[in-house]
C-alpha cells in the first residue's frame, strides 16, 4: 500500500451567502473531512470575547459573576482574531492580557438617574479598539423594523440610583475552551440525498394514493404536479432521512416505489455565524485552522522531539 | 398549506399563550389561611376564653382582661427579626385581680402583669403586614406574595405542624388491645369521644365494655385514668330513676324490628341494663345525692384547690370538667352517654361495625392557634396555682409582716414565680416544638410540634403549610395500618405526595382544594356557633325532628335516627324523613343568605345491615377538613353550586367523577354530587407534574420529593434575606409544558428549572445507570448555573464569650497592613471581595486585652462577600453583624439533576458541543443526553409526552397544557377529540418534524448518521441541591487522631472515610494482601517501634539525646543522617535494640495494658528464621 495516494480535491460550491449565513456544497470528500470542518468551525476558529472583568461599582440586582458571565457571552467582531495572539503565548506582555497584541479593553459606565428603568446593553460597552466592538444586529434584518428599537444585547437593567461601572478585557480564544469563543451558532451538514421514483410503479397508483405518498413526508420533498398528476421531487434536500416515505410505500405494499440513497461523498453545509465573524470568513478561517493543525501534526511527525515528547507513544503514532 | 396546517392542529386548546399578568394571590393565600385564621382566633377570642375557664377559683380571680400590644415605641418588622436573629413577638399583658377572703370587703388588688413576650404569627391580625399589598410588602423587604402563617423566632422561620387528632365530639367505637389491660374484666372494645371545649382544650372520655356486660366510663385527670361505672355517672348526672335509665338504654331494642335492616339493639340489652343498674345498687347508692357524695369523696384528693369543698361540689366539678366537657347541660351529657352506651352495645352485639380511628372520617386537625391557646391556658393555670401557693405561704407565715393590701408585698411574693415565664414557655414551645408539660393537654405528642419552614424553594416552603402529620409516636409502630392510604382520604389528602421511607403515610399533604374550617366565615367574620346551632335546630324541628329535651326519645333505629349536632343528642328523626332533611340542609348550605354555614358537615349514616352505627351527625366546629364539590341539582334560584363537604359525610355521599363513566354506581343510588376536576385529589406539588396520569405512580411520588429539593428561585427578595443557607438558580425558566395549577398558584414567581433539549440515546458509556452527559457548551452559556448564599451571623455579645462579651467589637488594627486588602476599617469585609480559604474575613478587637483576632475562611473553596449587615442597636461599638457569602455552584461532574417525572440522574461528563450528536436538518445539539434504559422499567410515559409536547409548544411559541386527567374530561363532554399523541404529533408533522418526536442525528465524533432515529426534545429539568462540591471527601495525608495516630473522620475536618470490617473482608476474599496492608497499615497508623529484644518491651525504650558532635560537612552534600541512639530504660543498655514496624495502636494497647499491670512482651525473631 506504500505510496498509494488517497488524495482528493474536494470542491466547494456556494449556494447562498449572507453575512451571518452560508450554505454550500462540499463534494468529492468523505464524512471525516466534512465533520472535521464542522468541528473546527464550531470549536476552533478563534474569536474575541470578554474574558476578564474588573468590577468597580455594581449596585444592580445581578451579582458580579452573573454580569461577568453575560458580558463574556456578547459576540464581538473578531475579524482581527486570526492575526491576534493568544494571551498565554504573547511575548509583549507576561500573559496578563494587558497589551494590544493579545487583548482589547472595554469600559462600561452606566447609572440610572431617572424613574425609568435603564437597560444597559452591549451598546454601552466602549471599546479601546474600533475593530473589536459588540456585534451590531441592526442591519441583519433580525425583525426590527425600526433600528432605533434595537439597543443591542441587554446586560442588566438598572433602577433609579443603581450603578454599574466596570473594566473588561477581551481576549482571543477558541470555542473548545469556552463556548463564548465559538463563532458558530449552528454548523450542520447532511449527505446529499438521491431520490429515485419508480415511474412505472407510480403510474399504478391512484391519485389519492399519490397524494398520501406526497404527504407522508413531513418536509416538502415531493409534490403532485397539478397538470400531469405525477409525483415529482421538488426539493430533495428537504429530505431529512426520516424514512417516512419509505415506510409509507412499504405499508402500501409497493416497496421500491421510492428509493433514497445518500451520496457518500457530497455534503450540504449550513453555517450560521454569531456575527463575530462573517459566515464566509468563518469557513475560510476554519480551513486555515485545519491546515495549521495538519501542519502541526506533520511537523511533529518529522521531528525527533516527538519521541522525546511522547516516548513510546510517539513511535507508536508514527506507526512504529 | 398554511391554512391546512392550522386545520391539522386540532388540539389547539392545548396550546395557550403566556398566562395573564394579573397578580392574584388569592388561590395561594387560601393555601395558608388555616394557619392564620386559627392564630387570629387565638388572639381575638381564644385567649380570652382560655382565661375565663381557668381553674383556681374563689381566692384568685381569673384575669378579666387581657391585651396584647405591639411595642409602642417603634414597629418591629419581620424582616428586622430575620436579620437580627431575634423573635417577632408582642407584649402580653394580663390584668390580674387578687382577692383574699370571701367577704366583698376583702382586700382586692388589681394589677396589670406582664406575661412576657408572645410570638406573633406573620400576617395575623397583630402583624404589621396584615393588610399590606404587594407594594407595601416589597417596601417592608418581604416577598411580594408573602403569605405569612409562620413565626419568626431567633431569626428562624418556624411553622406549627398540623397534627391529626381524633374528630371532636363524635363517639367512635373501636377496639384496642391496650384497653384489655386497663383492669381485670375489661375487653378490648370501647367507645371513645374526644370532647373539646369552646376554648379548644380537650378531654377524652372512654366508655369501656366489660366482659360481664357492664360498661365503665374512663377519663384522665392529670394523666391518671379514673374508671367509674356507667350507671353511677348516669345517676349522678341528673335526677332520674332506674326505670328511666333502663328505658333509655334499651330504647333501641324493639322486638318488632329484630334482625330487620337497620336494627341495632338486641335482646341482651335488657340484661345489660339490669347489670348496670345492679352495679350501682350494689354500692348501695340510690339517689343522685348519694352518687355525687360517692364520686366527690373518691375524687377529692385529685381535685386541686377543692380540699375545703363539699363532696357534692367536688363531684359537680368532676362531672363539669372531665365528663363530656363539650356539653354544659347535664341532661345533654346524660343523653349522649346513653347514646354512647347504645353504640357500644351495638358494636359488641355486632349489629354495627366499629369506626376506623385511622381513617380520615374520624379525624380532624389540630391548628396552630388552637395549640397555642390550650398550651397558654395550661401554663397560666400552672402559674396561678403557684402564685396562689406563694401568697398563701406568705399570709400563713406570721413572722413576716405581709400585707395583702399592699401591691409591692404581693409583687415581691410573686417574684419567685415570674409571670414572664408564661410568654417564654410559648416561645420555647414554638422554638423547639416540645411541649413541656402535657398532662392536661390530651395530646399524645410531646415533641415535633413545630418545624423550620425551609425556603429551599417555594414548593418546599409551601408544603410545610400543607403537611398534616399523624404524630411521631406512630413512627415507631410495627404495624403499617396507620400508614395505609384509605379511601376515606379521597380528595382531602394527596395519595401521591408523601415521602417514602420512615415517615411514609404518616406525613401527608392536603390536596390543593382542601381547606380547614375556621372560626371565621368566608367574609372574615367571626362565627357565632350558638346562633348557628340554634338555626340548624329550628330547621331540623321544622323538618319533623322530635327534640330530645326535655325527654329523650325512647326509640331507636330503624324507626327513628338520633340526630347529633356537634356531639349533642338534639333529637330523633323518623328515618324515612332523614334523607329529605339531608338534601334540604345541603341546599341551605349553598345559600349565602341562610345562617346555615357553607361548611356544615351533614354526616348522615344511613341504616344498614350491620354497617356503621346509624344516625345524623351534624358538625359546625372549626378545624375540620372540607373540600369543594359540585352539587348536581342545586335549587334553581341558587347561583352557587359549590358545596363544601367533609370526610365524615363524604363516605355516605354519591359523588361522581367527571370522567364519563359512572364509577360502578347502581341506578338506585344516582350521583347527587360531582367532582370539580379529577385533579382535586392531588396536592399542589403533586398537581405540578405534567400528565402525571401517564406515569407509573411511584414516579410521581419521587417527583414530589425531588421538587422539594430543587434549586430554584427560593426568594425574590434574596438581597434582604439572612437565611443560613439559600440555594439560587441563576437563570430559571418557565416550563413549556405545564398544568393548570402552575398558573393558578403562580409558580412562575419562583420557578425551579430549565427547559433542556434532551436526547434519549446510548451514546458512549457515560450515560449508563442514570448518569447523564451534559453539553459543556450549554453549561458555558449558563445552563443550570447557581449559587449558594450562606449567611454567618456573628454576635460578639453572645453567651459563648460571656467573660469579655462587652469588651469585644469589630475593628481592624491599623498596624496589620496585610489584612487591609481584605478587611475594611470597621473590621468587616468589603462587599464584592473575593476571599480564598485561609484569608481573613472579619477582625474583632478586644478592648480589655488590647488584642485583635481575625477569622480565617475555612473550607477549600473561594467565596465572594455578597452582603454585610450590622446591628446598630449598640450605639457605642459594633458587636453584631451578618456576613453573607456567595459560592458559585455551576454544574460539574457529580451534580444531580432530575426531570419532573422522578427521573433523576447524575452528571457524568461535560462534553463540548462538537462531540454531541447533531441534527442534520436543524443543526441542533442536545443540552443533555440520557439513556433509553431509563424508560422501560420506570414507565414514565409523561416524560416522553412532555418532550414531544414541548417541542410542539416551542415551535408554536406557546405553552402546552398538561393538566392530568383532562382527556377523561373531554370524553365526558362528548368531544371525541384526538388523543394527546395525535394532537401533538400532527402539529409536529405540520412543522416538518417527525410525528413521534424522533429526529435523524449525526454522530458528533464521526459525522456519520446514527443508525437509529433519536428521540429528542425539550424537557423541563430541575437541578437538585445535592452537589458534589458540598459532599466530596478526599484525603491523602492529613490530621490524625493524637491517641491512636489513625486518620480522623469527618469531612469538615479533612478526615478520611472509614475502611471498615466489611471492606476488609472483601479485600481478604480477593487475596489483595498488598492493598490490605496499604489501607490498614501503611496509610493508617504505620509506626516503626524500637523494641528491646532483651526484655521484649516496646514501652521502656527511650531516645538518647545526641551529644552535639561537630559534624564534618562534606561540601555540596547534605549532612548524613545520624543513626538514632535508643536504649532500654529497664535493661539499661542499647544492646539488643531492634526496630519493628507495627500499627501505632499496638503501642497504645501496650500502654493501656501496662496501666492495668499487664506486661506486653514481644519475642523478636528474624523474619526468615521464623
Amino acid at each position: 500500500m506504500e505510496g498509494a495516494s488517497y488524495q482528493r480535491f474536494p470542491k466547494v460550491k456556494i449556494r447562498e451567502l449572507k453575512d451571518d449565513y452560508a450554505k454550500f456544497e462540499l463534494r468529492e470528500t468523505d464524512a471525516s473531512m466534512a465533520n472535521a470542518l464542522r468541528r473546527v468551525m464550531i470549536a476552533e476558529v478563534p474569536t474575541i470575547a470578554i474574558d476578564l472583568v474588573e468590577i468597580e461599582v455594581n449596585s444592580s440586582v445581578l451579582n458580579d459573576e452573573f454580569i461577568a458571565h453575560r458580558l463574556g457571552l456578547i459576540p464581538l467582531t473578531s475579524e482581527r482574531a486570526m492575526s491576534m495572539r493568544f494571551s498565554r503565548d504573547c511575548d509583549a506582555c507576561d500573559g496578563d492580557g494587558q497589551c494590544e497584541f493579545c487583548s482589547v479593553e472595554f469600559h462600561l459606565r452606566a447609572k440610572c438617574i431617572g424613574d425609568q428603568t435603564l437597560d444597559v446593553t452591549s451598546k454601552d460597552l466602549y471599546s479601546s479598539d474600533h475593530t473589536v466592538v459588540p456585534v451590531d444586529f441592526s442591519d441583519s434584518g433580525a425583525g426590527y423594523e425600526n433600528p432605533e428599537d434595537q439597543r443591542g444585547i441587554t446586560i442588566v437593567k438598572l433602577r433609579k440610583g443603581q450603578e454599574l461601572r466596570l473594566r473588561a478585557i477581551a481576549r482571543k480564544g477558541i470555542g473548545k475552551d469556552h463556548a463564548k469563543w465559538s463563532p458558530a451558532a449552528t454548523v450542520t451538514f447532511m449527505y446529499e440525498p438521491e431520490i429515485h421514483i419508480n415511474e412505472e410503479m407510480m403510474e399504478t397508483l391512484s391519485l389519492e394514493e399519490k397524494t398520501s405518498v406526497v404527504e407522508s413526508s413531513p418536509t416538502k420533498v415531493f409534490a403532485l404536479n397539478p397538470q400531469t398528476h405525477q409525483v415529482e421531487v421538488v426539493d430533495p434536500e428537504a429530505y431529512t432521512y426520516d424514512d417516512e416515505v419509505l415506510k409509507k410505500v412499504e405499508a402500501m405494499g409497493k416497496p421500491g416505489l421510492i428509493e433514497v440513497y445518500a451520496k457518500e461523498d457530497s455534503f450540504i453545509f449550513t453555517v450560521e455565524s454569531t456575527g463575530a465573524v462573517k459566515a464566509s470568513q468563518l469557513v475560510i478561517n476554519a480551513i486555515e485552522v485545519l491546515k495549521q493543525k495538519l501542519d502541526a501534526v506533520r511537523l511533529l511527525e518529522d521531528t525527533v522531539e516527538a519521541d522525546d515528547q511522547f516516548g513510546e507513544l510517539g513511535a507508536h503514532m508514527r506507526g512504529g | 398549506m398554511s391554512s391546512k396546517s392550522e386545520a391539522k392542529v386540532s388540539g389547539a386548546q392545548r396550546f395557550t399563550p403566556h398566562l395573564p399578568n394579573d397578580p392574584n394571590d388569592e388561590p395561594l393565600r387560601e393555601l395558608f389561611s388555616h394557619h392564620i385564621h386559627s392564630f387570629d382566633h387565638f388572639v381575638e377570642y381564644g385567649l380570652e376564653k382560655a382565661l375565663m375557664s381557668i381553674k383556681p377559683k374563689p381566692e384568685l380571680y381569673p384575669p378579666q382582661k387581657e391585651r396584647i400590644s405591639k411595642q409602642v415605641r417603634e414597629a418591629l418588622y419581620p424582616f428586622e427579626c430575620r436579620q437580627a436573629k431575634i423573635s417577632y413577638t408582642g407584649k402580653f399583658l394580663v390584668d390580674v385581680c387578687f382577692k383574699y377572703g370571701d367577704s366583698p370587703a376583702g382586700a382586692v388588688i388589681r394589677e396589670k402583669f406582664s406575661f412576657g413576650q408572645l410570638p406573633i404569627m406573620l400576617k395575623s391580625k397583630l402583624c404589621h403586614l396584615r393588610n399590606a399589598d404587594r407594594h407595601k410588602l416589597v417596601s417592608c423587604k418581604e416577598e411580594a406574595n408573602e403569605m405569612g402563617g409562620y413565626f419568626v423566632l431567633n431569626g428562624l422561620e418556624r411553622v406549627v405542624r398540623l397534627l391529626i387528632v381524633p374528630k371532636r365530639n363524635y363517639p367512635t367505637s373501636m377496639s384496642r388491645s391496650a384497653f384489655r389491660n386497663r383492669r381485670e374484666g375489661f375487653t378490648d372494645k370501647a367507645v371513645v369521644i374526644r370532647c373539646v371545649r369552646e376554648d379548644q382544650s380537650a378531654v377524652t372520655l372512654n366508655l369501656y365494655y366489660l366482659s360481664n356486660g357492664s360498661a365503665r366510663v374512663g377519663f384522665r385527670i392529670r394523666g391518671r385514668e379514673n374508671l367509674l361505672p356507667i350507671g353511677l355517672v348516669l345517676k349522678a348526672l341528673i335526677d332520674t330513676t332506674d326505670h328511666e335509665i333502663f328505658m333509655s338504654l334499651t330504647s333501641v331494642y324493639n322486638e318488632k324490628h329484630e334482625k330487620t335492616k337497620g336494627s341495632v339493639g338486641t335482646q341482651i340489652l335488657n340484661e345489660r341494663a339490669l347489670i348496670i343498674l345492679n352495679e350501682v345498687k350494689d354500692l348501695s347508692l340510690f339517689t343522685r345525692i348519694q352518687c355525687l357524695e360517692y364520686i366527690g369523696e373518691y375524687f377529692k384528693p385529685f381535685m386541686e384547690g377543692m380540699q375545703d369543698d363539699s363532696h357534692a361540689a367536688v363531684a359537680d366539678a368532676v362531672l363539669r370538667d372531665y365528663v363530656l366537657v363539650h356539653l354544659e347541660n347535664n341532661h345533654d351529657k346524660f343523653n349522649l352517654l346513653i347514646f354512647m352506651a347504645q353504640k357500644l352495645f351495638s358494636y359488641i352485639d355486632q349489629t354495627s361495625v366499629p369506626d376506623n380511628p385511622d381513617a380520615l372520617q374520624t379525624q380532624e386537625v389540630l391548628l396552630p392557634g388552637h395549640l397555642i391557646t390550650i398550651y397558654i391556658k395550661e401554663r397560666l393555670q400552672d402559674w396561678l396555682v403557684k402564685a396562689k401557693r406563694l401568697l398563701q405561704d406568705e399570709v400563713n407565715n406570721t413572722k413576716k409582716n405581709f400585707d395583702f393590701g399592699s401591691l409591692t408585698d404581693v409583687k415581691k411574693a410573686l417574684d419567685k414565680n415570674p409571670a414572664k415565664q408564661v410568654g417564654l414557655a410559648i416561645e420555647n414551645m414554638l422554638k423547639t416544638g416540645r411541649l413541656v408539660s402535657q398532662l392536661t393537654l390530651d395530646l399524645k405528642e410531646k415533641a415535633g410540634m413545630t418545624v423550620q419552614a425551609e425556603r429551599l424553594n417555594f414548593l418546599r416552603f409551601l408544603s410545610h403549610f400543607r403537611a398534616v402529620h399523624r404524630g411521631s409516636s406512630l413512627a415507631g409502630l410495627r404495624t403499617t395500618s396507620v400508614r395505609k392510604l384509605l379511601p376515606e382520604s379521597w380528595g382531602f389528602v394527596c395519595p401521591v405526595h408523601t415521602p417514602d421511607g420512615s415517615p411514609c403515610g404518616l406525613l401527608n399533604h392536603l390536596t390543593a382544594s382542601c381547606r380547614i374550617t375556621s372560626f371565621y366565615d368566608s367574609h372574615g367574620k367571626i362565627r357565632d356557633f350558638s346562633k348557628i346551632q340554634k338555626s340548624i335546630l329550628s330547621v331540623l324541628v321544622a323538618a319533623g325532628m322530635t327534640p330530645s329535651l326535655p325527654k329523650l326519645v325512647k326509640a331507636g333505629p330503624p324507626e327513628v335516627l338520633h340526630v347529633l349536632l356537634d356531639g349533642r343528642v338534639v333529637g330523633a328523626m323518623p328515618s324515612d324523613r332523614v334523607e329529605k332533611v339531608v338534601s334540604h340542609l345541603r341546599r341551605l348550605k349553598l345559600s349565602a343568605t341562610s345562617v346555615i354555614p357553607e361548611d356544615l358537615e351533614v354526616g348522615y349514616v344511613p341504616i344498614s345491615m350491620g354497617g356503621a352505627f346509624p344516625g345524623l351527625f351534624l358538625f359546625t366546629n372549626p378545624s375540620r377538613f372540607v373540600r369543594p364539590v359540585i352539587q348536581k341539582f342545586p335549587p334553581p334560584e341558587e347561583t352557587n353550586n359549590i358545596e363544601l363537604i367533609g370526610p365524615f359525610e363524604q363516605v355516605y355521599m354519591e359523588i361522581e367523577c367527571p370522567d364519563g363513566g359512572n364509577g360502578g354506581r347502581l341506578p338506585e343510588f344516582p350521583a347527587t354530587h360531582e367532582e370539580i376536576h379529577p385533579t382535586g385529589i392531588l396536592s399542589v406539588v403533586g398537581n405540578l407534574t405534567p400528565w402525571s396520569d401517564h406515569n407509573q405512580s411511584p414516579r410521581n411520588m419521587y417527583q414530589c420529593q425531588m421538587a422539594k429539593q430543587t434549586m430554584g428561585f427560593s426568594s425574590q427578595g434574596i438581597n434582604c434575606r439572612a437565611d443560613q443557607k439559600l440555594y439560587h438558580l441563576q437563570t430559571p425558566q418557565t416550563p413549556i409544558v405545564r398544568t393548570a395549577t402552575y398558573e393558578k398558584f403562580r409558580i412562575d414567581d419562583s420557578p425551579l428549572g430549565t427547559n433542556a433539549i434532551v436526547a434519549v440515546l446510548a451514546y458512549s458509556g457515560y450515560d449508563m445507570e442514570d448518569a447523564m452527559v451534559l453539553n459543556k457548551s450549554s453549561v458555558d452559556r449558563g445552563f443550570a448555573h447557581g449559587h449558594i448564599y450562606q449567611t454567618e451571623t456573628i454576635d460578639l455579645a453572645d453567651d459563648k464569650f460571656k467573660s469579655d462579651a462587652s469588651s469585644r467589637m469589630f475593628k481592624r488594627e491599623n498596624t496589620d497592613k496585610k489584612s487591609h486588602s481584605f478587611i475594611d476599617a470597621d473590621g468587616l469585609p468589603y462587599v464584592g471581595q473575593r476571599i480564598k480559604p485561609g484569608e481573613p474575613y472579619y477582625t474583632t478587637y478586644n478592648k480589655v486585652r488590647g488584642n485583635s483576632f481575625s477569622q480565617k475562611l475555612k473550607g477549600s473553596e473561594a467565596v465572594t462577600v455578597d452582603y454585610v449587615a450590622v446591628d446598630v442597636k449598640n450605639k457605642k461599638q459594633l458587636q453584631k453583624a451578618n456576613i453573607r457569602l456567595r459560592r458559585s455552584r455551576n454544574p460539574v461532574i457529580g451534580d444531580k439533576f432530575s426531570s419532573r417525572h422522578g427521573q433523576k440522574g447524575v452528571c457524568s461528563q461535560l462534553w463540548p458541543d462538537v462531540n454531541m450528536p447533531f441534527s442534520g436538518a436543524t443543526g441542533m445539539r442536545p443540552d443533555l443526553i440520557i439513556n433509553p434504559h431509563a424508560f422501560p422499567s420506570r414507565m414514565t410515559i409523561a416524560m416522553l409526552l412532555e418532550s414531544i409536547a414541548a417541542k410542539g409548544g416551542a415551535l408554536q411559541g406557546k405553552f402546552v397544557d398538561a393538566t392530568p386527567f383532562s382527556s377523561s374530561l373531554t370524553k365526558r363532554d362528548g368531544e371525541e377529540g384526538d388523543s394527546l399523541v395525535d394532537d401533538i404529533g400532527s402539529m409536529l408533522l405540520a412543522r416538518g418534524f417527525n410525528y413521534d418526536g424522533r429526529e435523524v442525528l449525526y454522530s458528533g465524533f464521526y459525522g456519520t448518521e446514527l443508525v437509529c432515529e433519536i428521540f429528542i426534545g425539550p424537557v423541563y429539568y430541575q437541578r437538585l441541591r445535592h452537589m458534589v462540591s458540598d459532599k466530596f471527601q478526599v484525603r491523602s495525608t492529613g490530621t490524625v487522631d493524637p491517641v491512636t495516630h489513625q486518620p480522623i473522620k469527618g469531612r469538615k475536618k479533612g478526615g478520611g472515610i472509614r475502611f471498615g470490617e466489611m471492606e476488609r473482608d472483601s479485600l481478604l476474599a480477593h487475596g489483595a494482601a498488598y492493598l490490605l496492608h496499604d489501607r490498614l497499615h501503611t496509610s493508617s497508623d504505620h509506626h516503626i517501634a524500637d523494641v528491646c529484644s532483651l526484655c521484649g518491651s516496646i514501652l521502656t525504650t527511650t531516645l538518647i539525646q545526641n551529644q552535639k558532635k561537630a559534624m564534618r560537612e562534606i561540601a555540596g552534600l547534605p549532612p548524613g543522617r545520624v543513626p538514632k541512639k535508643v536504649k532500654c530504660v529497664s535493661c539499661q543498655t542499647s544492646k539488643g535494640m531492634e526496630t519493628v514496624p507495627m500499627p501505632y495502636v499496638f503501642r497504645y494497647l501496650a500502654a493501656e495494658l501496662a496501666a492495668m499491670n499487664i506486661r506486653v512482651k514481644l519475642q523478636l525473631s528474624n523474619g526468615a528464621a521464623a
